[in-house]
């Protein structure tokens, strides 16, 4: 139905940079530095921010960033730092894992589409057109609504809508590839559809999902954080990303740090993940 | 004429499933539909009202006959009346969706414009232009929409008193719930429009053109820029989808009538008629745009046509 | 159980709850300056759920209860000390068995559709509320003992009860059971949702749905209340009732003065208006019941007294609220809010106390920790089922939940909050799937105790609710709130209702966090504004802008 969606090519930078392929650039050296910081957080929070994410002290609410309290305080008096640390593993949680099921919903849709026929492809087509003419918010919603919500909930929820989205670009990808000059050169070979499935086409379908997979990371936090501000995200006292960026939504004009931080982590993540997925797909190209 | 009849078919099928996933999914949730009617979920009802409600309403029938009835009425163009509201839906969603039209119409336009500003002054301007274009791409498009909106409405109502937060004050109504639903997006679409932006000025058809002698504005905007938006195009039907779940949280926020608002106190109140007509009516504009986008991608890229 | 010190002592409580009430209801009237200026547009930022219908009769909750009262009045109203004072009924009677009560009614009144206000209208509109088509909820449950009415003259109307019902003039208080011409009630059921047609000081003129109801004046206006400060027609021309969910948005539109007053302030927003020269503060704490965490006693674990003892201890209610409301709401100790004159307060059992919640725990058998440090009994881990209305439970009462849950975590409990939305909220109710749960409820008058505490509000009403939600069946606070219920001596009632509430609270059955909240903020240049003390819903009639 709709044309198809070409994918950003991944070895876009601008020419200056193509000489330096093999060097790592100055962000890329950062992105590395955050990358380990966020794993760190993630697995061993506790090394990154000593204190216990949960403690609350009441009278010591709202208190802006100071020495003692690097990022603030929360409405309950807890540590922002600390919480927006261990809340890392969580979010990242989230991130990946929604991503990882949109993706792999994706690719499941758009090979089929994309490999299988004509028949296969049009019933396909129908049911992203469908998933499609869906609201994403919508799907989130129900499938919350019906299944209860919570952290591993919202993570489905979140993959689900994002699915159709990726089946649509695989298939594209799938049907350019399949048209390209060596897969013919294969077909007339007479390697079989599954060899030539998956040694060549899939290969040089996947490589590029780098870039998309870590922009989706972002989004996916992004999301379930949308999903929070409607009150059916992660469950209190879970210190996560988008349920701290909501609460701190209410004390905006009083406390704005409260949803600054978390909101400034989402930024980093996504950052660092697009610099260290387009560096990634780059060196895989090149090799 | 085949080919006609096949997309035909095609969005009759879209609709069919999704006003049957959307009834079902609702009847799904916990929570009485015949409440909503009786002044929302917990109410003290009596028997006798309940029962009358649901008589009304035919919901004491079978879900699957309640499921062929909706159908059928879908059928004829009558999408039944709103439980929570005691008004018909056509008329409802129809006087809602202007609203939502209207600023996703000008969102998307307004997204448009800033990636495209985005992506061809980041292209030329050098590596520090690029760093600085792709991470402005990557934070806007981290941007939850409501947290964006508060942040607007504090910074422009509140401190500037630049901009009103609520709509009645005409086109400055608009604005902030405008640049609320574009800025996210048009991250999105600045990376994307970006990196076809640079295959394009690689490409043979630019170099010939400079080979003949074009000036570089008229090589970027005539023949670069038309096929840096392609894809773009191409990504509107779905932008535009991502725009309605945008609008459920940004009229929320600004207090603004429309589809998104409707739809989410609909589910919250378990509106089943409601809630499936806001979803045919999205369903119907979405296979509109994708109709839309595809004939502009034609007109951008006339190989498409010959191709297919 | 009802030793005469415990009744001293609850009506010492009484009078100082009863003094505190008064204090509350400060208006901004007393520093009106000047002559009231008649006209204007006011514009009126909701942050309730937009009604689904105007007729409060229909189902009957708070919103529509907020508007209605500006086009709809009831026969009759409470002042602010909870005394039952004159409305569209002028006077009325009761027999000795009060089983029967006249109610004599103005006689000049008449609806805004030309019909007169006479016996026959009032009976009508008893038999709408109770008849199953008009889907009264709370209406319905009101006029429980109502048996027939009768129009003795054209200006007296008669209700005979089944069993006395010392509640039945709070009651009619109520938005809920106002009156309407018959003549509108004859009309469809849509027709009447979308423009009920009253005697108050303003006319419902268009409802654009999902955007604003606009009403504009009744120039004929000549039937306030008793209390009202002025006579004849409103002051203000029109009125636009908008709605604005989303309360940083309403008290955004509210500082660039697109809108005059909002609903639902949140604190740290207050505190910002009392700080400011532009806006004005208004506090008027709803009546009824307060906000409370009900403990489910109906179920392990709270089916045992040393254990709702030990949560209660094991919450540190006190520094919640001084840091979550910023000064903005006052600790509660009693069941009924602070409007209500008969409520009880009883400070000395709801102390934070983690010790003798650890004392009660190990002599509830709850002795042993596991890993995590929460109590553990035949192998079953101390869980307390949480779930929270996102809709009713504003953000800082949701973050009330959490410091509650990392205090009582301390003893020992394992309090799983589950935010849900109101409809999935209220199924998690009905399968009785909640150990805890804070549910408002408002009724004008103590007998909002019986509909929350009495035993039979243990039986599921057809739709699934109860409003017994801490499932207190206790046979002796079943007798005095009945008791309570049909009593006409006032001295007797109260005795009865403080009896009732002291072993409500002896019982540990819930734990009151403070009154309903209720506050408005408004441009400084509006005078006049008050809320009727019937359900504290705002009244406009005597507002006026001084611009």
């Amino acid at each position: 139905m709709s044309g198809d969606i070409r994918l950003p090519a991944a070895d876009a930078a601008p020419t200056p940079l193509h000489d330096r392929a093999r060097r790592f650039t100055a962000p890329e050296v950062v992105a590395g530095a955050a990358a380990l910081f966020f794993v760190l957080a993630a697995v061993v929070p506790q090394w990154v921010a000593p204190g216990n994410p949960l403690g609350i002290n009441p009278l010591s609410a709202f208190q802006p960033p100071s020495f003692a309290h690097g990022f603030g305080t929360d409405e309950s008096g807890r540590d922002i730092y600390t919480r927006v640390v261990h809340g890392t593993g969580s979010s990242l949680l989230i991130g990946a894992a929604a991503t990882a099921i949109g993706l792999g919903l994706g690719i499941v849709l758009g090979t089929l589409a994309g490999m299988f026929g004509p028949v296969v492809d049009f019933t396909v087509n129908r049911v992203l057109e469908v998933l499609f003419a869906f609201p994403g918010l919508l799907l989130a919603l129900l499938f919350i609504l019906v299944f209860g919500p919570g952290v591993i909930t919202a993570t489905i929820a979140v993959g689900l809508s994002t699915a159709p989205g990726y089946a649509r670009i695989i298939r594209a990808q799938l049907i350019a590839v399949r048209r390209s000059a060596y897969v013919e050169a294969a077909t007339v070979q007479g390697l079989g559809r599954t060899q030539i499935l998956l040694r060549h086409i899939l290969p040089n379908t996947l490589a590029p999902l780098f870039v998309l997979a870590t922009l989706g990371v972002g989004q996916a936090i992004v999301w379930a954080a949308t999903l929070s501000y409607l009150g059916l995200g992660a469950e209190p006292p879970t210190a996560e990303w988008g349920a701290m960026l909501s609460a701190g939504r209410t004390y905006i004009t009083s406390a704005w740090w409260m949803s600054f931080f978390p909101g400034l982590f989402i930024v980093l993540i996504a950052v660092t993940a697009t610099v260290l997925g387009r560096s990634l797909d780059r060196r895989l190209r090149h090799a | 004429m085949l080919r006609v009849l096949a997309r035909i078919g095609g969005a009759v099928f879209v609709l069919w499933a999704v006003a049957t996933v959307t009834f079902f999914a609702v009847r799904l949730i916990p929570g009485d539909p015949a409440e909503a009617v009786l002044g929302g979920p917990g109410s003290m009802a009596s028997a006798e009202a309940l029962a009358a409600v649901r008589r009304e309403y035919g919901l004491d029938q079978p879900l699957f006959v309640q499921y062929l009835d909706q159908l059928v009425r879908l059928a004829t163009g009558d999408l039944g009346r709103s439980y929570a509201l005691s008004i018909d839906v056509g008329p409802l969603v129809l006087s809602q969706l202007g609203g939502t039209l209207l600023i996703a119409t000008l969102a998307l336009g307004l997204a448009w414009l800033l990636a495209l500003a985005l992506a061809t002054w980041s292209t030329r301007g050098g590596r520090v232009a690029w760093y600085l274009g792709s991470g402005l791409e990557i934070v806007a498009a981290a941007l939850p929409h409501f947290w964006f909106a508060t942040a607007l409405i504090v910074v422009f109502s509140i401190w500037l008193g630049v901009f009103p937060p609520i709509s009645t004050s005409g086109v400055a109504g608009l604005v902030l719930p405008v640049v609320t639903l574009a800025v996210p997006l048009a991250g999105f679409l600045g990376q994307i429009m970006r990196e076809s932006l640079l295959l394009a000025l690689e490409s043979p058809f630019v170099l010939s053109a400079r080979a003949r002698g074009e000036s570089e504005a008229g090589v970027r905007w005539i023949h670069a820029v038309r096929h840096a938006a392609l894809p773009a195009i191409s990504l509107s039907g779905w932008a535009f989808g991502s725009l309605i779940s945008g609008a459920v949280v940004v009229e929320t926020i600004f207090a603004r009538p429309g589809l998104g608002r409707t739809l989410l106190n609909a589910v919250t109140s378990r509106d089943v008629p409601v809630v499936v007509g806001v979803v045919m009516i999205v369903a119907v504009v979405y296979i509109l745009m994708t109709l839309l986008t595809d004939l502009a991608s034609r007109l951008a890229d006339p190989r498409l046509a010959v191709r297919s | 159980m009802r030793s005469t010190p415990q009744t001293l002592a609850a009506i010492a409580g009484l009078v100082a709850v009863g003094l505190l009430a008064t204090g509350c209801t400060t208006t901004p009237t007393e520093t009106a300056v000047g002559d009231p200026i008649s006209g204007g547009t006011f514009t009126y930022a909701s942050g309730d759920a937009q009604p689904s219908c105007l007729d409060p009769h229909v189902g009957g909750n708070f919103p529509q209860a907020l508007v209605s009262a500006q086009y709809l009045e009831s026969l009759v109203s409470r002042d602010d000390n909870g005394a039952i004072i004159p409305w569209l009924a002028e006077s009325w009677t009761t027999t000795d068995d009060g089983l029967v009560w006249d109610f004599t009614l103005q006689d000049d009144v008449t609806f805004t559709d030309g019909t007169p206000l006479n016996a026959s209208a009032v009976q009508a509109n008893v038999a709408h509320v109770l008849d199953p088509n008009t889907a009264s909820s709370t209406g319905y449950l009101a006029l429980g003992k109502v048996a027939s009415t009768e129009a003795v003259s054209d200006t007296v109307v008669r209700f005979e009860l089944t069993e006395p019902d010392s509640a039945l003039l709070e009651s009619l208080s109520q938005p809920w059971l106002a009156i309407q011409s018959p003549t509108g009630l004859e009309r469809s059921k849509d027709e009447n949702c979308e423009a009920p047609v009253g005697t108050g000081p303003f006319i419902v003129d268009s409802w654009v749905k999902q955007n604003a109801i606009t009403l504009v004046r009744n120039d004929d206006y000549n039937s306030p209340p008793a209390d009202a400060a002025h006579e004849g027609p409103a002051y203000l021309e029109t009125i636009v009732w908008r709605f604005i969910p989303e309360s940083a948005t309403r008290y955004a539109a509210l500082q660039s003065g697109e809108v005059d007053l909002i609903d639902n302030a949140q604190p740290d927003t207050i505190v910002q208006a009392e700080a400011s020269d532009t806006l004005v503060h208004l506090d008027s704490p709803r009546p009824g019941a307060s906000n409370r965490i009900e403990l489910n006693g109906g179920k392990a674990p709270f089916d045992d007294v040393l254990v709702r003892e030990a949560f209660i201890r094991s919450a540190n209610v006190d520094d919640a609220v001084t840091s979550l409301f910023q000064g903005t709401a006052t600790r509660s100790y009693a069941a009924l809010g602070s409007r209500e004159p008969l409520a009880v307060g009883r400070d000395d059992l709801f102390d934070y106390d983690p010790d003798a919640a650890n004392a009660l725990l190990d002599e509830a058998g709850w002795s042993e920790r596991d890993s995590e440090g929460y109590r553990v009994k035949n192998g079953e881990r101390l869980n307390v089922q949480f779930p929270v209305s996102t809709n009713q439970s504003i953000p800082a009462e949701q973050s009330i939940f959490e410091q509650i849950q990392a205090t009582a975590k301390q003893t020992g409990f394992e309090v799983s909050l589950a935010p849900l939305d109101i409809s999935s909220w209220y199924g998690a109710l009905g399968a009785n799937e909640y150990d805890a749960v804070s549910a408002p409820y408002t009724k004008a008058g103590p007998d909002v105790l019986r509909v929350l505490y009495h035993s039979d509000g243990i039986v599921p009403a057809p739709s699934g609710y109860f409003a017994n939600l801490a499932q207190v069946s206790d046979p002796e606070i079943d007798a005095l709130l009945t008791e309570a219920a049909q009593i006409s001596d006032e001295t007797e009632r109260a005795a009865l209702y403080a009896d009732a509430q002291n072993r409500l609270l002896e019982g540990f059955h819930l734990l009151p966090l403070y009154d309903q909240q209720n506050h408005f903020l408004l441009q400084a240049d509006v005078q006049g504004m008050r809320t009727l003390p019937s359900v504290s819903v705002p009244t406009l009639y005597d507002t006026w802008l001084n611009r």
